[in-house]
C-alpha cells in the first residue's frame, strides 16, 4: 500500500535483489526468499533465515536451542527445484536456494497442518494457563483463520496427569511436538518424558521408572507451545495477558542466568529465562525461577531503631550518631555478595570517606553438590564476583568475613547474613541495609530497608567475571529506597561527600574506579513489555 | 461643583469612604486602571471548562489568554495502552455531543489502514451515514439552543432539547445509550438498526421539522437575538483559513470546505445536500448556517431511509470480525479466533494515515500510526474545537465581556473534543 | 494532485529534502530542519502550491518503534532520531495535501515554529510541546497548554508510564478559605 523513494524500505514491499559481492564471503550463503536476498553464515536453516527479513514461517517443534527433528511439518515451504514441500527448519540454506513461503502449496500446507493439529484439542482456552502465550493460538490466526469443519465428538485423554514436583500435564492439549523431551534429554541431561501409543491416541507420559524431578524440569512449561505442560507453581495464578515483561538476571546463584521477571499490579509472578548464548542459552533452573518468592517475604517496608518503626530522618540520624560515637576503628562495613555492584561500591566510599579500613564481605554460604556442569553452580550469592572487585579496587583486600577483630563494637552490613556466632553477634551493634528482616536484621538497632533485586536498577557481576544489568520491574514495598541512596543518606547525615542522584551516576564513578569495569556502559531504562502485545513469543 | 443632598448621598454610597465636598475633580471620575477578571473554568457560558483571563478596560475586553486544559483525559496515550476497539468508547467521549461521528472517523481511520474500505457492506455505510447526521442533528441542535439560553431565549434552548432528546431516544434504541454509544466497529457496526426504525426515524424528523419552524419564528427576526448576534466576532475569509477553522465556523465566513463534498467518503456521493455558506463570519451566519445545516441533515437522513438496502452489516473477513457465539463455544477454532481478538485486538499492519471526516465542528481528523500489533502506536485527534478555541482571543478582542457569551457559544467549543 | 505537488517541491528545494514517501494517499516530505522555515514559506507563498489551510502539527515518538510484520532493519535503534514532527498542510484552493516531517533527536529537541507563518501552528504547537518536550525555536509563546505549569515530565513520551501519578500542587498565594470570618 506504500512506495518509497528514500533508504530505509517500507514494510510489506519487495526490493529488487542486491547484485552479488564481487567477493563472495566463503563461510556466507546468499539465497532468495520470497523474491528477497538474504545473506546468511553458512549452516543457518531456512526458517532462521526467513526469520532475519521479518518473515515468520510457522513451526511447533523447532526451537533455537535444541535439536531439530522436523516432527510438526508445520514450517513446510516450496523450495525451487524441489518436487515436495521441504522442512525450513532442518533445511540448510545453500547458495543460489528461491525459497517461497506464500505460494498456494506452503499456504495450504501450512492450513492444512494446523487444521489437523487442532482437529482433537480441546476447548480450554477460557481455563488453559497458556491463552494469551499460545503459540498454537497465534499461528492458527495468523496462518489459517478457516472455521472448523469437524462433525464427530473429539478424542479424549487424561486432563490433569502429575509428571512430578513441578509439572501437571493436560495429555489433551498436547500437539505432540516432542521439544519436552528434548529438553529433558538435552539440557537437563536425563530422560525422563516419551510418547507412548500412536495415531489418535498418541500421549506424552513419563518414562518408565522415571518421572519429571530433574532440576531443569520447568524449562519444559516455557517451551511447550500450547498449555500442556502447566507449572504447578504458577498456574491459575495470573493470566499471561496481564503480565508485563522486564529484563534482569536471576540472583540465585553465581551464574546469573537471564530472567525476565513477569510482574503486574506491583508483584512479580513469575521469572522466565532471556536468551543469551554466552551465560545461559535459553535454560534455567527451577530453584532461581523460584526466587521470585522472597521478594514478597520478610520484607522490611520501614525504616526501624531498635526494633520500633521509625520516620527515615530519624532512623538515619540515629545510624550516624551511633557511626560516630563507636568511631572508625570500632566500626566494620560489611558488603553483601547478594547485593548489587552499585550498592556495594557506594558502602565501601563511605566506610573510606569516614577513614574506615574494616571492609568485609559476607554472603550465603555454598551448598555443595549444587554443582552439575551444566547452569547451577555451588556458589548460590549472585554477586561474590562484582563484590571482590570492588574491594580491590579500593585497595582493601577482599576479605570474606570470617571472625571479627575483637575491637569491632558496631558493624554496618548490607543484606541480611551476618557469619558471626551468636556470642559475639550479642556484643556488637549492627546497622542493617537490608531488603529482607532476617538474621541479624531483626535484632539491629537500625535497620533500613533496600529495595530488593527486582526492584533495583543496577548491575551484579557473575561467575565469568561478566557485568549484567538488571532493570526494576515495580517500586520497593513501604518506604523502601535503592541501597546506594539509602549510603547517600546516610554519608549526608555523617557530613561525607558522597552525593549520587540516580543509580548511573554512581555505576559511572564505579567504572572509572574498578579498572576491569572501565569500558561498561549505562543501557536506558528498560521499560516493562506489555506481553499481551508482544506477537505471543512462544 | 456644589452637589444638592440627594446626589451627595449617592456619591457617597458609590465611592464608599469620603464626603462629596472633599473629593477633588479628577477623582470624581471612575478609576481608568485595567482590570482582570477571570471567566471560568467554572462558569455557566464556558461549556466544558475552558478559563478565559480577561483583561478589561471597564466593559471592553483589552487581552485575553485562553486557557483549555481542563478536561484533559489523556485520550492520546489511553490509546496507545488499548486496542483499537477498546478505543471506541473514547471516541464516544471526544466530541459528547455527535459521538457516533467520532465512532465513524476512528472506524474509517482503522480500516482505512487495513485496506477494508472498499469492502465495507452497503448497508453499514448507510447505517453509518444515518447515524452520523442524527449525531450532526444533535450537535447542531445543542449548539443553537445552548447559545440562545445564555442570551436568555430560553424557550428555544427547551424546544430544541425536546427535539435532541427525540433523536437521542431513537440512538439509545439503536446502540444502548443516549450519548455514549460506542455502535460502530472496525469492519462495520456492533448491531444491526431495530425494527421499524425508519418509521420512527421519519416520525421524529417531521417532529423536529416542526419545531424548527417554532425556533426560526422566535428568533431569526427577534431584535435582541440579531443585536446580540449580528456583528458580534466577524471572521474574515482569509483569517479563517490560516487560523484553521473548518466545519460551521469557517463556511459562516465564506470558505467553501465540507468534507462530505471535497474529499468525499462513503456513500456521501450518492446523496443529495447542499453546503450553506455565510458571508460576514459573524455570530448571525453562524448561527444562521447552523440552522440550515440541520435542514439539510434532515434531507440527507430522509434520502437514505428511501436508499438503504439490506445485507450484512460486517465486513467478511475473519481479522475484524468475531466468529458467531455458537461456533465460539462449540470449536477450538472460532474459540481460538475470538479469543485473539479480545486480547490481541485488530492487528493493523506497520503504517501511518490521517483519515479525517466531518464531524459536527468540522474537519475531525485521526492521525494514526500503526504497528502491526493489536493497539495503535500513536493516535492524533485534530480536534476542530481546539483549532477553533485558539481563535477565540482574536474574535473576542475589543468587544464587551457580554459578547463572549455569543461569540463563545456560536464557536460551539465542545470540551471533551478541545481537551481530548 | 499531491504528488505533482511533491515533486514540484523536491525540484525546487533539492537539498532540503531527505527523503519522500507516499502512504495511504498522502505524501510524506522529510525536510532538513533548518530549511524548514524556507520550505514552508515557499509552500505558503508559491501560487502554484498555495497550501494556506493548516491541519495539524504533532510528533511520533520512536522510541518503541519495533514494528511486527516488518524487517528488523526498520526497527528504532539509538542511534536513529527518536522524534518525527508531522506537520499536515492543506490547500483550499488546489485540493492537495501535504505532510513534512522534520527528524529531531533526543539530545537536541527543537524544532523551528511555524506558528508566524500559520497561526492554527501556535497552539497545536504547544500542545506538541506539553505533550514530547519538543521545544519550537522562534514561537512566540511557548507555554504548556493542557498541563498545569507545575507538571513534571511530557506525558506522551513512550517512557512516561501511564500510571504516574503527580502531586497536586499548593497555591500558597491562596487562602484555603477565602470566606472570612467577620465577611460583610
Amino acid at each position: 500500500m506504500s512506495t518509497t523513494s528514500g533508504p530505509a524500505a517500507q514494510p510489506g514491499q519487495s526490493q529488487t535483489p542486491a547484485p552479488p559481492a564481487t567477493a563472495p564471503d566463503p563461510n556466507k550463503v546468499t539465497l532468495t526468499i520470497d523474491g528477497q536476498s538474504v545473506t546468511v553464515p553458512k549452516g543457518t536453516n531456512v526458517l532462521e533465515a526467513a526469520r532475519t527479513i521479518g518473515v515468520d514461517i510457522s513451526a511447533f517443534c523447532y526451537h533455537p536451542g535444541l535439536p531439530v527433528v522436523a516432527q510438526c511439518r508445520q514450517c513446510l515451504v516450496s523450495i525451487e527445484k524441489n518436487p515436495k514441500l521441504q522442512p525450513s527448519c532442518q533445511q540448510s540454506c545453500a547458495d543460489g536456494m528461491v525459497v517461497h513461503t506464500t505460494d498456494k502449496q506452503s499456504t495450504l500446507a501450512r492450513q492444512q497442518m494446523l487444521e489437523f493439529t487442532l482437529l482433537n484439542h480441546p476447548i480450554d482456552c477460557p481455563i488453559c494457563d497458556k491463552a494469551g502465550e499460545c503459540t498454537l493460538q497465534k499461528l492458527y490466526f495468523d496462518h489459517d483463520n478457516q472455521d472448523s469443519r469437524v462433525d464427530v465428538p473429539k478424542v479424549h485423554k487424561a486432563k490433569v496427569v502429575d509428571l512430578g514436583p513441578t509439572i501437571v500435564l493436560d495429555q489433551e492439549r498436547c500437539i505432540l511436538c516432542s521439544r519436552c523431551i528434548r529438553v529433558c534429554d538435552e539440557v537437563a541431561g536425563s530422560h525422563q518424558l516419551e510418547f507412548a501409543h500412536r495415531g489418535d491416541h498418541e500421549i506424552l507420559t513419563t518414562a518408565p521408572g522415571a518421572e519429571l524431578d530433574n532440576p531443569y524440569s520447568l524449562n519444559t512449561v516455557d517451551v511447550c507451545p500450547v498449555g500442556a505442560l502447566t507449572s504447578k507453581d504458577f498456574r491459575f495464578t495470573m493470566r499471561a495477558w496481564e503480565l508485563e515483561a522486564t529484563p534482569s538476571v536471576c540472583n540465585g546463584c553465581a551464574t546469573g542466568c537471564n530472567v525476565e521477571i513477569h510482574h503486574k499490579h506491583g508483584r512479580a509472578w513469575r521469572l522466565v529465562p532471556r536468551h543469551n548464548p554466552d551465560v545461559n542459552d535459553y535454560w534455567m533452573c527451577d530453584e532461581g525461577r523460584l526466587t521470585y518468592h522472597e521478594l514478597r517475604e520478610h520484607r522490611l517496608a520501614a525504616p526501624t531503631v531498635d526494633g520500633l518503626p521509625a520516620a527515615w530522618d530519624r532512623a538515619v540520624r540515629a545510624a550516624a550518631e551511633r557511626i560516630t560515637a563507636a568511631g572508625a576503628a570500632a566500626t566494620a562495613f560489611v558488603l553483601s555478595a547478594t547485593a548489587s555492584n552499585e550498592d556495594n561500591f557506594a558502602l565501601a566510599r563511605l566506610a573510606a570517606s569516614i577513614g574506615c579500613k574494616n571492609v568485609f564481605y559476607a554472603g550465603k554460604p555454598p551448598v555443595p553438590g549444587r554443582e552439575d556442569g551444566k547452569l547451577r553452580v555451588a556458589d548460590v550469592n549472585p554477586n561474590t564476583a562484582g563484590v571482590k572487585a570492588i574491594l580491590e579496587a579500593l585497595s582493601h583486600e577482599p576479605r570474606e568475613l570470617g571472625a571479627l577483630p575483637a575491637e569491632i563494637r558496631l558493624v554496618v552490613m548490607l543484606g541480611d547474613i551476618l557469619p558471626v556466632d551468636a556470642d559475639r553477634q550479642k556484643e556488637l551493634g549492627v546497622i542493617a541495609v537490608s531488603a529482607h528482616e532476617r538474621g541479624p536484621v531483626a535484632q539491629a538497632i537500625v535497620a533500613l530497608p533496600a529495595a530488593a533485586w527486582a526492584e533495583t536498577s543496577g548491575t551484579a557481576t557473575n561467575k565469568q567475571g561478566r557485568v549484567q544489568r538488571m532493570h526494576a520491574a515495580f517500586p520497593a514495598p513501604g518506604h523502601a529506597l535503592a541501597g546506594w541512596e539509602i549510603v547517600v543518606r546516610l554519608a549526608q547525615a555523617l557530613n561525607a561527600k558522597l552525593a549520587w542522584a540516580h543509580a548511573r551516576e554512581v555505576f559511572k564513578d564505579m567504572t572509572a574506579a574498578v579498572k576491569p569495569w572501565s569500558g561498561l556502559t549505562w543501557a536506558r531504562e528498560a521499560r516493562p513489555l506489555a506481553l499481551r502485545f508482544a506477537g505471543s513469543r512462544g | 461643583m456644589a452637589a444638592t443632598r440627594d446626589v451627595a448621598s449617592l456619591k457617597q454610597l458609590v465611592l464608599g469612604r469620603k464626603d462629596v465636598q472633599d473629593l477633588s475633580d479628577t477623582e470624581t471620575e471612575l478609576p481608568p486602571d485595567l482590570m482582570t477578571v477571570n471567566m471560568g473554568p467554572s462558569h455557566p457560558a464556558m461549556h466544558g471548562t475552558v478559563r478565559i483571563v480577561l483583561t478589561v478596560d471597564g466593559e471592553r475586553i483589552v487581552k485575553s489568554d485562553v486557557q483549555p486544559g481542563y478536561l484533559h483525559r489523556c485520550f492520546e496515550k489511553e490509546s496507545e495502552y488499548a486496542t483499537y476497539t477498546q478505543v471506541f468508547p473514547y471516541t464516544d467521549r471526544l466530541n459528547y455531543v455527535s459521538p457516533m461521528i467520532n465512532n465513524v472517523g476512528w472506524a474509517m481511520a482503522v480500516e482505512k489502514l487495513m485496506g477494508l474500505t472498499a469492502r465495507i457492506p452497503r448497508r453499514t455505510e448507510y447505517i453509518r451515514v444515518i447515524v452520523s447526521e442524527m449525531s450532526r442533528m444533535t450537535d447542531h441542535l445543542t449548539c443553537v439552543g445552548a447559545s440562545a439560553m445564555e442570551l436568555g431565549a430560553f424557550t428555544p434552548f427547551l424546544y430544541f432539547l425536546k427535539s435532541r432528546e427525540w433523536l437521542y431516544e431513537l440512538l439509545e434504541k439503536v446502540s444502548g445509550a443516549r450519548l455514549t454509544h460506542s455502535y460502530v466497529r472496525v469492519g462495520g457496526l456492533a448491531k444491526d438498526l431495530p425494527e421499524d426504525f425508519d418509521k420512527d426515524l421519519t416520525y421524529t424528523l417531521d417532529k423536529i421539522e416542526g419545531v424548527m419552524v417554532e425556533v426560526e419564528g422566535m428568533l431569526n427576526a427577534n431584535k435582541i437575538f440579531r443585536d446580540r448576534m449580528a456583528g458580534i466576532g466577524a471572521m474574515s475569509k482569509a483569517d479563517a483559513i490560516a487560523t484553521g477553522c473548518v466545519g460551521p465556523i469557517a463556511r459562516a465566513a465564506g470558505v467553501d470546505y465540507d468534507v462530505r463534498k471535497d474529499y468525499p467518503y462513503s456513500i456521501y456521493p450518492e446523496l443529495e445536500f447542499d453546503v450553506p455558506l455565510g458571508t460576514t463570519g459573524d455570530c448571525l451566519d453562524r448561527y444562521l448556517v447552523r440552522i440550515e445545516e440541520l435542514k439539510q441533515c434532515i434531507r440527507i437522513l430522509r434520502q437514505c431511509l428511501k436508499q438503504i438496502p439490506d445485507g450484512p452489516i460486517m465486513v467478511d473477513d475473519p481479522r475484524v470480525t468475531l466468529p458467531p457465539k455458537r461456533d465460539t463455544y462449540n470449536t477450538i477454532e472460532s474459540m481460538i479466533r475470538h479469543f485473539k481478538h479480545i486480547v490481541d485486538g485488530i492487528r493493523v499492519p506497520p503504517g501511518e494515515a490521517y483519515t479525517f471526516v466531518e464531524g459536527g465542528n468540522g474537519e475531525l481528523g485521526f492521525f494514526i500510526v500503526a504497528d502491526g500489533t493489536g493497539r495503535p502506536y500513536k493516535a492524533y485527534v485534530r480536534s476542530p474545537s481546539f483549532v477553533h478555541l485558539s481563535t477565540a482571543g482574536q474574535l473576542i478582542h475589543n468587544h464587551l465581556i457580554a459578547d463572549v457569551v455569543p461569540i463563545f457559544g456560536m464557536i460551539n467549543m465542545i470540551g471533551g473534543e478541545c481537551d481530548k | 494532485m499531491s504528488k505533482q505537488a511533491l515533486a514540484a517541491l523536491q525540484a525546487k528545494f533539492p537539498a532540503a529534502v531527505e527523503k519522500t514517501e507516499s502512504e495511504f494517499g498522502d505524501e510524506i516530505a522529510w525536510i532538513k530542519k533548518d530549511q524548514l522555515v524556507a520550505v514552508a514559506t515557499w509552500l505558503r507563498d508559491d501560487p502554484a502550491m498555495a497550501f494556506d489551510s493548516p491541519v495539524f502539527v504533532t510528533a511520533i515518538d520512536r522510541l518503541d518503534w519495533h514494528p511486527v510484520g516488518a524487517p528488523p532493519s526498520t526497527h528504532w535503534t539509538e542511534d536513529r532520531p527518536r522524534f518525527e514532527v508531522c506537520y499536515q498542510l492543506r490547500s483550499s484552493t488546489r485540493r492537495h495535501r501535504l505532510r513534512l516531517k522534520v527528524a529531531v533527536t533526543e539530545q537536541d529537541s527543537h524544532c523551528p515554529s511555524l506558528a508566524t507563518l500559520w497561526p492554527a501552528f501556535d497552539w497545536q504547537e504547544r500542545e506538541t510541546f506539553d505533550m514530547y518536550g519538543i521545544r519550537f525555536d522562534g514561537h512566540p509563546d511557548l507555554r504548556r497548554i493542557y498541563l498545569y505549569e507545575e507538571f513534571v515530565g511530557h506525558p506522551l513520551r513512550k517512557d512516561y508510564p501511564k500510571e504516574k501519578r503527580q502531586p497536586l500542587v499548593r497555591r500558597d498565594d491562596l487562602p484555603i478559605n477565602p470566606i472570612k470570618k467577620d465577611a460583610r
